[in-house]
Formats: C-alpha cells, sequence, structure tokens
C-alpha cells in the first residue's frame, strides 16, 4: 500500500441470498486506487462490475449485501458504517453515473430542480445560489446556454446533453472518486467519442479518479490507464491498460479480446475452436407458391422510398389547420428518397447513428412498414400491395430484431412461435411440424429438447438464436437482421455473428444487416451502405467506405470509433 | 393546448346531448308516473287534465324537444313529490353529499398514500404486511356491513358518536355545511369513515405498487448515489413518480362518490343526493330522476377534465411545444 491510495479494496464479498441459494456477485474482489488515476473494470454481463461499484458506496439492495472484506476510502473503512455516515459520502466524495440518462434522471422534475436536490442534500442552500451553481456546473461539462438548459425537462435533452447532466450533478461537490456505470453504452459512436474526450479532461483538470465499468473494451483502451477484467464475481487479471489489451495474460481475457469482430479477418468465423451445429433442413416450397418474379430484374430494390411519420391530430385541430388558425402538425421524415439495390446473395451493411433512418428503412425493406412513396421489390415483385391498408405480399423476406425477449410471445413455447408462421402459410402440415421444430432449433445450436420451453427460461444469447430459427423457418430468401447483436455480450456476439455467416453460407441468404457497431459490419458484410438524417450518404464495397472513406459524415463516423491498440505478436 | 381544451368541451357538450336523450327514453320506460301525482279515485276528467298539463299526452319526441329547450334555460321541471324546481331541490342537497365526499376521499388519499408508499418502501416490515392485510378487508367487506360495523360499535355500544342525521349545520356562503360545527363534524365522522374504507385499500394497493417499482428505478439509484436522505428521495422523487395513476383513481373515486353514495347516505339517514334519488326512483318522481342523471353525467365529464389537466401538470412530457 502506497500512501497515495485514494480506494483499497481488498477481498471484497458481495452476496445476494436468494430463496434459490446465495448468489456470489462479487467474490473477493481486491484492487486499489491511486488520487486522479482511471481504472477500467472490464466484464460481461453477470461478471459482477456493476455490483462492484455499487459495493464500494454501500448501495446494494436487500436480498443482496456486503458480505466481506473491506473497502478503505482515504484510509477510512467504509464496509460496516452506518446508511447515514454512507450518505454522507455519496454524491460529496464518491459519486456515480449510470448507462441510461433517460432511466436515471428524473422525468417530471427539471434539471434546475434535480440539480439543487443533489445540492441540498450536502448542504445549506438558497434557491438562486443553486440556480447559480446549477448554471455553473451544466457549463463546467459544456452544455452550450446553461441558462436556458436548467429549466428544462430531461427528456427535451438530447442523449449526450442528458448523460453531461447526469455527469454534472456527479460533480457537484468536487469528489475524489467517481463511478462510472457503463456511462457511453447507450449513446451513439460520435457521442460517446465527445463524452470520452471531455471526461478525460474533466477528470486531468480537477484530480478526480475514476472507475469505469463497461462491456466494451475499446472504450476502457481509450481512457483507463489501468484495467482489471472480472468474471464471475471475481478479478482474472489486471494491470496497465496497455499490458492488458496487448499482452494478455489469462486466457479469458484472450477469448474476450479474440470475440471481438474488429481484430479479426472479416469474413472469418470468431472465437474458432467451437464445435459446429447441425445443418438447416432442407428448402421447402409453400404450399400456394408465390409468383416465381422475374429472374432477370435485379434481386432487390429500394426505388425512391420515403416514410414520413405525421403525428396524430384531432379533427377540429385538422380543421383549425385548414382554415390556418393552427400550425400544421409536425411530421418527420424518417427515411427521404433511398435507393438501394442488393445483388442475390450479398450481405448489405446499414451503419448509422440513432436517428437516422436506418431501422425504419430496414422495416420497409421488410414489409413492415408501407414506404410512403417509393416501391420496395424483390424479383421485381412488389414486397407490399398498395392501396388503404398496404399487406405484405410475401414470405420470402424475413426479419430478425434487437430485442428476442421483446419480439418473442412470452406466453407462447418457443417451438410453437417457431412454427406458427410455416404452419399458416402451409410450409409443413401438423405431422411433420415437431420434427421440422427440432431442426431448426438444432441448426441454431439449440437442444432440440428445448422447444416445450417458454421465452424467459432462455439467456439473451439463446433467444436471439430462437429468433433466428422463427425468422428462417419461414424458408426466407432475404433476411433483414435489425441491430440482431446489439444487445448482446461479446462472447455471445461473436457465436451469433458465426451462426448467422454460417447459416448465410449454407442457405444462400441474401442479407440486410442494420447496426450501430461499425465493426460488426465489417465484419459480416462485403457492401455498406452509411445513412445519415433519412439519406444514404455514402455506398460502396465495406473495404473502400472503410479505409477511404469520401463523405464527411463518414469521415467522422470512423475516427469517433475508439480503437483496440493493436495486439502484439 | 388550446385547441385541445375546446376539443374536449365539444366533447363534453356531445356526450351531454346523448346523455339527456339517453335518460329521458330511460326514465320514460319506467312506470306512469300520473299514478303517483294523483289519487286513484279522481275522475276522468281531472285525470285527464293532469296529464295535459303536465305535456304527458304529446308524443315522445315532443316531449324530449320541450324538455331539452327548457334545460337551456336552465329550468329541469318541478318536482312532482316536492312540487319545488328541481335545480333547487337538488342543489339543497348537494353540499350534504359534497361534503362527505370530500371528506371521505380526501380523508382516503391523506392516509392511504402515505401508507402505501410506507408499505411499497418497506415491503417486508410486520407494519407493511398489517396495512396489506387491513387493506384487503377494505376491498372484500361490503360497505353496508361495515356501516353497520360501525354504527353498532360507536353509536350503539360505546355511544360516542351519532348513529345518523347531519348534526348541526352552519351556514358558508349562503349554504349550510356540517364540518363548520363540532356537533356535524361529530355526525360526519362514521358515514365519512364508512364511504372512505374503500378508497382507502384502493389508494394503498396503488400506492405500494408504483413505489414498488419506481425504488427498483435507476432515478431511485441514482437519487442515492448523489447522497439524497431517503426521506427527500420518497418525498420529491416518488411520490411524483407515481401520481398519475393515483390522481386518475383520486378523480374517478371523487365523481362515483359523489354520484353513488346511496348506501351510506341510507344507513346514516344522511340527506345528501343520494337519499333523494332512491326516495325520487320509489316515487317515480321523473324530473328528480332526469336531472340527477344528467348532474351525475357532468360531474364525471367535469372531473375526467380537470385530472386531464392535472396529468399537464404533473407530467411535463405531455405537454408539447417546447423540446
Amino acid at each position: 500500500m502506497t500512501d497515495a491510495a485514494l480506494l483499497e479494496v481488498t477481498d471484497l464479498s458481495t452476496h445476494f441470498f436468494t430463496r434459490a441459494g446465495v448468489v456470489k456477485a462479487v467474490d473477493g474482489v481486491s484492487f486499489s486506487l491511486r488520487r486522479g488515476e482511471v481504472m477500467g473494470l472490464v466484464g460481461e454481463s453477470g461478471s459482477g462490475k456493476s455490483v462492484t461499484g455499487f459495493s464500494i458506496i454501500g448501495l446494494i439492495d436487500p436480498p443482496g449485501r456486503v458480505a466481506g472484506g473491506s473497502v478503505k476510502l482515504e484510509g477510512r473503512e467504509l464496509t460496516g458504517l452506518l446508511q447515514d455516515e454512507l450518505r454522507a459520502l455519496r454524491g460529496k466524495t464518491v459519486s456515480m453515473v449510470f448507462q441510461d440518462p433517460l432511466m436515471t434522471l428524473n422525468p417530471v422534475l427539471t434539471i434546475g430542480e434535480q440539480i439543487r436536490l443533489a445540492l441540498e442534500a450536502h448542504r445549506k442552500i438558497t434557491a438562486t445560489e443553486a440556480r447559480r451553481r446549477a448554471i455553473e456546473g451544466l457549463a463546467q461539462v459544456r452544455i452550450p446556454d446553461p441558462e436556458a438548459t436548467v429549466d428544462f425537462y430531461p427528456h427535451q435533452l438530447s442523449g449526450g446533453m442528458r448523460q453531461r447532466v447526469a455527469i454534472a450533478i456527479a460533480l457537484l461537490h468536487g469528489p475524489k472518486l467517481i463511478i462510472c456505470d457503463e456511462p457511453t453504452t447507450a449513446l451513439d459512436v460520435s457521442i460517446q467519442a465527445e463524452i470520452l474526450a471531455e471526461m478525460k479532461e474533466l477528470v486531468a483538470e480537477l484530480g478526480t479518479a475514476l472507475i469505469w465499468i463497461s462491456h466494451d473494451l475499446a472504450t476502457v483502451a481509450s481512457i483507463a490507464q489501468h484495467v482489471a477484467v472480472m468474471r464471475l464475481g471475481k478479478i482474472v487479471e489486471e494491470g496497465p491498460m496497455l499490458d492488458v489489451l496487448t499482452r494478455p495474460q489469462h486466457p479469458y481475457t484472450r477469448a474476450l479480446l479474440d470475440a471481438l469482430p474488429s481484430r479479426t479477418e472479416p469474413g472469418t468465423y470468431l472465437l474458432r475452436g467451437e464445435v459446429p451445429d447441425a445443418a438447416p433442413p432442407p428448402r421447402l416450397t409453400a404450399a400456394k407458391a408465390e409468383p416465381a418474379g422475374d429472374e432477370a430484374a435485379p434481386y432487390f430494390v429500394l426505388d425512391d422510398v420515403s416514410k414520413r411519420f405525421e403525428t396524430r391530430t384531432g379533427s377540429l385541430r385538422a380543421l383549425a389547420e385548414k382554415l390556418g388558425l393552427a400550425k400544421p402538425a409536425v411530421s418527420v421524415l424518417a427515411v427521404d428518397s433511398v435507393s438501394l439495390t442488393v445483388p442475390r446473395g450479398e450481405a448489405l451493411g446499414l451503419v448509422g447513428e440513432s436517428g437516422s433512418g436506418k431501422s425504419t428503412l430496414g422495416r420497409m425493406a421488410a414489409g413492415i412498414y408501407a414506404p410512403s412513396a417509393g416501391t420496395v421489390r424483390l424479383s421485381g415483385q412488389p414486397v407490399m400491395s398498395t392501396g388503404e391498408t398496404p399487406r405484405k405480399l410475401t414470405t420470402r423476406v424475413q426479419t430478425i430484431f434487437q430485442d428476442p425477449f421483446a419480439s418473442l410471445d412470452p406466453r407462447m413455447r418457443i417451438g410453437d412461435s417457431i412454427s406458427e408462421g410455416p404452419r399458416a402459410h402451409g410450409l409443413v402440415d401438423r405431422a411433420q411440424t415437431d420434427a421440422y421444430v427440432r431442426d431448426w432449433l438444432g441448426a441454431v445450436g439449440l437442444d432440440p429438447a428445448v422447444a416445450g420451453r417458454y421465452p424467459h427460461q432462455f439467456s439473451g444469447g439463446q433467444r436471439q438464436r430462437v429468433a433466428i430459427a422463427r425468422a428462417l423457418a419461414m424458408q426466407p430468401d432475404l433476411v433483414i437482421c435489425d441491430e440482431p447483436v446489439a444487445s448482446l455480450d461479446v462472447s455471445i456476439q461473436a457465436q451469433i455473428l458465426n451462426l448467422l455467416m454460417r447459416l448465410r453460407s449454407e442457405l444462400g441468404l441474401t442479407l440486410i444487416f442494420i447496426s450501430h457497431d461499425l465493426s460488426v459490419v465489417r465484419h459480416l458484410c462485403e457492401r455498406v451502405a452509411v445513412m445519415y438524417r433519412g439519406r444514404i450518404v455514402e455506398e460502396g464495397p465495406a473495404a473502400e467506405v472503410y479505409d477511404r472513406p469520401r463523405h464527411d459524415y463518414t469521415k467522422r463516423l470512423l475516427a469517433a470509433v475508439p480503437v483496440l491498440p493493436a495486439a502484439a505478436s | 393546448m388550446l385547441t385541445h381544451v375546446l376539443e374536449r368541451i365539444l366533447q363534453a357538450l356531445a356526450v351531454m346531448l346523448v346523455m339527456s336523450a339517453l335518460v329521458f327514453i330511460g326514465v320514460y320506460a319506467i312506470g306512469n308516473p300520473i299514478d303517483v301525482l294523483i289519487g286513484p279515485d279522481v275522475s276522468q276528467d281531472i285525470r285527464l287534465e293532469t296529464i295535459a298539463r303536465y305535456g304527458l299526452d304529446k308524443p315522445l319526441w315532443e316531449q324530449y324537444f320541450t324538455f331539452l329547450g327548457r334545460v337551456l334555460h336552465g329550468d329541469f321541471g318541478r318536482s312532482f313529490v316536492f312540487g319545488m324546481p328541481v335545480l333547487e331541490l337538488i342543489l339543497s342537497r348537494l353540499p350534504a353529499t359534497l361534503e362527505l365526499t370530500i371528506a371521505a376521499v380526501v380523508g382516503a388519499a391523506l392516509i392511504g398514500v402515505p401508507a402505501g408508499i410506507y408499505a411499497g418502501y418497506r415491503p417486508d416490515s410486520a407494519l407493511a404486511k398489517t396495512i396489506m392485510a387491513i387493506s384487503i378487508l377494505g376491498f372484500s367487506v361490503p360497505t353496508f356491513w361495515i356501516g353497520l360495523v360501525l354504527i353498532m360499535t360507536f353509536a350503539v355500544e360505546l355511544q360516542i358518536l351519532p348513529a345518523g342525521g347531519r348534526g348541526d349545520t352552519a351556514a358558508l356562503l349562503g349554504v349550510e355545511w356540517s364540518f363548520l360545527t363540532a356537533n356535524g363534524l361529530s355526525h360526519m365522522l362514521l358515514p365519512a369513515a364508512n364511504l372512505a374504507f374503500f378508497k382507502l385499500a384502493l389508494m394503498t394497493r396503488l400506492a405500494r405498487a408504483g413505489t414498488r417499482e419506481v425504488m427498483l428505478s435507476d432515478t431511485v439509484k441514482f437519487a442515492r448515489a448523489a447522497g439524497l436522505s431517503e426521506w427527500t428521495v420518497l418525498r420529491r422523487h416518488v411520490l411524483r413518480l407515481i401520481s398519475i395513476p393515483l390522481v386518475t383513481v383520486f378523480g374517478l373515486e371523487f365523481a362515483s362518490t359523489l354520484a353513488f353514495a346511496v348506501v351510506t347516505e341510507t344507513i346514516f339517514s344522511w340527506p345528501g343526493i343520494g337519499k333523494l334519488i332512491i326516495d325520487s326512483i320509489q316515487s317515480l318522481d321523473r324530473p328528480v330522476m332526469v336531472a340527477y342523471l344528467m348532474l351525475v353525467a357532468f360531474v364525471f365529464i367535469m372531473i375526467n377534465f380537470l385530472v386531464d389537466l392535472a396529468y399537464f401538470a404533473l407530467d411535463p412530457r405531455l405537454r408539447k411545444g417546447r423540446g
């Protein structure tokens, strides 16, 4: 122990005493942190990294509690302190920033009120003084026009601005340590890059120490001097950032790094050595055959499609608008005259930040939304009918969504979820259903015996496999993947990407792969289209777009992606 | 916002119009008021003359439009039984019900919301479990039975509170109120408690469910991490975040109690409109019934409107125009 140590965590254990038994979320963790030092705490979900952060300031909800070990802050033991004594430290000496500022800030209080509450927690303060401090605090985290922002509600700010407000609150009392729990995970890459840069500056300026908890090795690499890798409640490897990330000693650290698409040759399988899954069942054709389509026509075409979303208005309001008494309701042009052609068998990546219109475009391609203008055609045949209530005309296009927990019916056995579509469209009859479902479960790497289970009985990665089986059991030719790996851990993400690559080559699928993660798209797709504000600003072969971006936006986007230090060979 | 208010007013007028037709036709279908108005032994001439005087010989639609025309002038007709203008009659009874309703609903909220927040904040404590057990009683035991038990206990056995009536009243703004005198208050206590019991259970359970959910949210975690005291977290964050469903139920319960306090008013002989409407149904006092039902519709529309306005005040995300 050096006398400069700010935080000394020794053999910390936090256990959750549940009915099913004791869960050792944090199981003997030790590390120390010097003043002004930035430490990255890396791990996958369930590794105990967040619980470690909460344990330090005694914010563990029952049935969990700190079961053993010691946490010393400036030499003072924190475990065993009374709640009031801990409260006096929280926000003042140690503060926290969380993942999603939309969830952490109170939606019904103004920014100013929330800052005032945080100020009042540690000292008496008048309303005018609180307001002045709030404006100062907002200015410190580089929020433009803090005098106006202080009276805003959280929903009136963008995601990046909201996170800045949360950081401003964390900085109010000049803490010695800030614990950041996935602070940039919910943000777009360009916003993430800004916040990372600002955090680095602030920390250097104020001499605050930082514990940066994240699942993302690359963001940690760009801010931390020191990294600890956690797995199953234990720190498996710890050391200076460059050493850990370029010369990993522990096999788990190595596996985490190998699972990253950015560190592997595009198009190759990640994390080699996996057991191959069963082959998918043979192609079936529906009882009622669809029109074959024109083989000579370009395979999949989005022809000048646009989508405008209107806010619904009442009849009186509509009348007032007609008479010019009210301003017309706001409409959003989510996709603005986009044309794309995808040849058979190609994987096209669609990248862009939130609000760029990539998901809306994907949904029009999938026949979920009817375009406001333009058409979508597969082999020359329209994907949707026109008229008052447009209907999807083909089963040859299917979609895999981001969140399988939201897209699978929670009250339906997964076997029924998978067979529902094929049965309805006459791909299989009742007698064949069970075998068909089992074949598909095997093909996506699940035990065929799980067909009778419900979605909540699966992990996130397994649920995404079910969702893939459900989409592919419809025997599509074209699959739209909308952020299919965005909510998964890197090792699970690697498995799902491998699965998609394998099934794509075995089934000869054409893919449209929508993602905010540029490295995943680079790995999976031959061609990339970059979307910005509803338009495609750049399109071309993946290697060319990534290595020689032409459009300014693409350049900015690529520059914002945090990069891992190259591995030492 | 302004167009929203205008739209709501137009909607309310349409609802009132439909309601008036439904009520008029519905009440017309029940019994013959003439048998109530005159004795069975009067001559046929007088009978016909009475029918003509009340316009009961005209076709239904004509009676309806005559009625509608008079309503627009604020005239709901005269009570067959009391012989006084219906509006005056109802308004003379309304304060009694109003003060009882306010006492019951506000009392239920003042006790139920804190109790529910506590039960949601410390769900495993013995007190929380007791609160929840009582709230189940509030749901499942019928109101009339609780009323009788209250009378038996406090009026008959202990003899500390009166069993019925309004007690002494004092005038405020030209209206007689019970809550202004000690004797009136003691008369109000039992019926108000009786009415409040179900609402108390409802508010408690709602507040508890909301609190349990909000306590697990990141908002509360973040507030705690900023060093806010538990009291501040509950008062400034939790209470605000659970208020929308509470306000909804508060409004609905207020309206329904005002309109349908019948059982309690009957048990405690409280001379409110609940008792008036029961009496007028028994005596087929048509104008009173029609006016009362119109009033009920009006009260519901007004309170829903106020609840909507409260939403705007409570949740800035519903306000448009900024951001």
